[in-house]
């Protein structure tokens, strides 16, 4: 009898579990695993303000051109970005780094907005639409110890922080928004020319583009301001231009500032006590609170009885506070965010905290950060999910949908989002992976 | 059920003949009540032979749990409250570190990975993210526009939800226990299988760079029906079932009402 090969039949529990304990543990993630931070980028690419070359010059035979992007895309970087800022159609992207590289744009350069590219073809030329994250040459006097704290975009110019060498500016100065004199016929495409601005009562801590004038805030808690005053923007109690930049007055004088917004041409800004200030233009409502003159050129205080304010963002038609409660008000005119049946408000309106997440299931949600892009409005809340409404220019809001928004919407990113900035028909946003 | 007794037999009136008082021969009327012989009961047989019983969202063999069904006539409330598409609540048991065919423990091994470098914060980002993209998915599926008023009314009240067919969309999940390698999730979802929610486990694994299996699947809230309304096996005999049904009718009731209108 043979009986020496035995059919193996199926295996019992006792193989099973010995085979299950003898298998190899895979380890994809070991316990100091970091957090990786991503730019994420989404809107209307053919201007190249997302950085993405592919999507406007194809560089392979099945791809086509990418006129909008409808949701938020990965943008490889080289460094680790801390600020990021969307003007008109270009975007600027800063890292906090030692290196000598420390600020990257791209878009349009039209007027010398990023800097001077000098063309790889015509040494002689520079670009005026730069596809790719390119670094921007600053004129610095230690380029191996300075750090560049925060960057900041309007229509045709940009300004650059540092820590210890003031504020450099560049760009468009038809109406002496980069702080410089104004020459007569100027030409400001394929211009060498970075601006720095120093003479500050104290250090700037941030700056603000707004659509054709600049603000500084200093540590002091002081704004000054340059630019074009037409609508009083610039709040120096004129509606000429400023050239250089001036301390401003009205009711915040003596008050510590301590954030300032803009993005059209109405200002806002916000004190240590909570209280909201504001300056500029009012033909959609913004500062219809305190007077009936379309115009202001002084800053005014708004009497707001909404509690103590700690963040303020200016969009171009209108404007959004968030309070110390977490409570987020809008008022002015457009999509305002609740609803199609508010067009416009000169009263703050509170938008429902249960649009931003907030449930019994999950009470402690609420909004960290407000933002505000021409006619958009970005929400951060405190479980880093980004929050949009607003209209959907070229796709802008990133939800994937072409339709306006008129309430809260989240934006899926894969990710937690940290910081997002707004441009009139894109936008950018940091995210820290998981 | 046929043991109770049945309704007394109907009586009739008759008028039978009875033999007249005092002198025989002549036949009288009276009129008698006398049962009717057809509602005997060893004429009729018992009243109830078979029973209609429907059941409610399905629960799969692994799983454990609340399990709604219907008697005779409450087959009709069955269809209404499959149409009000009510959340459930599920509480589901994980294990981190295996990974198997079946996304269940008792599955063929696929993969072994580590987890210490798991975190209770990482787990709720992710669970964070994952409700975020259903809430997405609630407000997309559940075919409203978005441009109306009524949208936006509804939105706030966070009463949107898909009346129709849809995928399967998870309105809340949170974290109730958290001891590596094991951790349990309480998920309220719509239009979902327990095979749905095991694969998500093993997703939430994936996403935390490494793996995960489920070891438990148990359904607490059906709708309007919780766990304290449900009968144990215990309790599986007549009376406990019509206590039961008399205390869920007036909740049923107010459900179909505020919900169909």
């Amino acid at each position: 009898r043979r009986g020496l090969a035995v059919a193996a039949g199926p295996p019992s529990t006792r193989q099973l579990r010995e085979a299950e304990e003898a298998a190899p543990v895979f380890q994809y993630a070991g316990k100091a695993a970091k957090r990786k931070d991503r730019v994420f980028v989404w809107g209307f690419s053919y201007s190249g303000a997302l950085g993405i070359p592919s999507f406007v010059r194809p560089d392979a035979g099945w791809k086509k051109p990418r006129r909008i992007q409808p949701t938020p895309y990965r943008l490889e970087t080289e460094e680790k970005i801390s600020s990021a800022a969307c003007g008109y159609g270009f975007t600027l992207l800063a890292s906090n780094t030692r290196d000598i590289t420390k600020v990257w744009g791209m878009g349009l350069n039209k007027d010398s907005q990023l800097g001077f590219q000098r063309s790889r073809r015509d040494q002689t030329k520079g670009y005026e639409y730069v596809l790719e994250p390119s670094p921007i040459p600053l004129p610095l006097e230690k380029p191996q110890q300075t750090r560049v704290l925060q960057v900041s975009c309007g229509r045709a110019h940009s300004l650059v922080l540092t820590d210890s060498e003031g504020v450099f500016t560049m760009g468009n100065n038809s109406y002496g928004q980069c702080g410089r004199k104004v020459v007569e016929d100027e030409v400001y495409s394929e211009s060498h020319l970075i601006h720095q601005l120093k003479e500050f009562d104290s250090r700037v801590v941030q700056v603000v583009c707004g659509q054709d004038h600049s603000l500084f805030r200093t540590k002091k808690g002081t704004v000054y301001a340059c630019g074009w005053g037409a609508d009083g923007q610039t709040g120096l109690g004129h509606y000429n231009i400023t050239s250089v930049p001036t301390q401003l007055h009205g009711d915040i004088a003596g008050v510590n500032i301590i954030q300032v917004s803009s993005c059209g041409d109405c200002c806002l800004a916000v004190s240590d006590e909570g209280d909201v200030f504001g300056w500029g233009n009012s033909e959609y409502l913004q500062l219809a609170s305190v007077t009936e003159t379309t115009q202001v050129n002084v800053p005014r205080h708004l009497p707001f009885k909404i509690g103590k304010v700690k963040e303020a963002a200016c969009g171009g038609t209108g404007n959004i506070v968030l309070t110390e409660e977490g409570n987020v008000f809008v008022w002015g005119y457009g999509i305002l965010g609740k609803g199609p049946n508010l067009i416009e408000t000169a009263v703050p309106e509170m938008i429902p905290p249960s649009l931003f997440g907030w449930s019994d299931f999950n009470p402690d949600t609420r909004v960290a950060h407000v933002r505000c892009g021409l006619s958009q409005f970005a929400a951060l809340t405190n479980r880093g999910e980004l929050f949009v409404w607003g209209k959907n220019l070229r796709g802008c809001l990133g939800t994937g949908r072409r339709e306006d928004q008129y309430f809260p919407w989240r934006v899926t990113v894969p990710g937690e989002v940290v910081d997002v900035a707004c441009g009139v028909d894109h936008m950018v946003s940091m995210v820290r992976s998981l | 059920l046929n043991a109770v007794p049945g309704r007394p037999p109907r009586q009739r009136i008759r008028f039978l003949p009875t033999p007249a008082p005092g002198g025989g021969g002549a036949v009288e009327l009276v009129a008698t009540r006398v049962p009717v012989l057809a509602d005997h009961p060893l004429v009729r047989g018992p009243r109830f032979r078979k029973l209609k019983i429907g059941a409610g969202h399905r629960l799969d063999v692994k799983a454990s749990g609340v399990f709604v069904l219907g008697i005779g006539h409450g087959n009709k409330l069955l269809t209404d409250l499959y149409n009000c598409h009510l959340t459930k609540v599920y509480t589901v048991d994980g294990c981190f570190g295996k990974a198997t065919d079946d996304f269940s423990d008792t599955g063929n091994l696929v993969e072994k990975t580590t987890f210490d470098h798991i975190t209770r914060e990482k787990l709720e980002r992710i669970l964070a993210i994952i409700q975020g993209t259903n809430q997405k998915a609630l407000l997309m599926y559940s075919n409203i526009d978005m441009k109306t008023q009524e949208a936006y009314e509804l939105a706030v009240k966070g009463l949107i939800r898909p009346m129709g067919k849809s995928p399967p969309i998870i309105t809340a999940v949170r974290c109730l226990q958290f001891a590596l390698p094991e951790f349990q999730l309480e998920i309220h979802c719509l239009h979902e299988t327990q095979q749905y929610l095991r694969k998500m486990v093993h997703e939430i694994g994936l996403e935390l760079k490494s793996s995960a299996v489920c070891t438990r699947v148990r359904r607490i809230r059906d709708g309007v029906f919780t766990v304290d309304d449900a009968l144990p096996r215990t309790r599986w005999n007549l009376q406990s079932i019509q206590e039961a049904i008399q205390n869920c009718q007036l909740k049923v009731e107010t459900e179909l009402e505020k919900t169909l209108g």
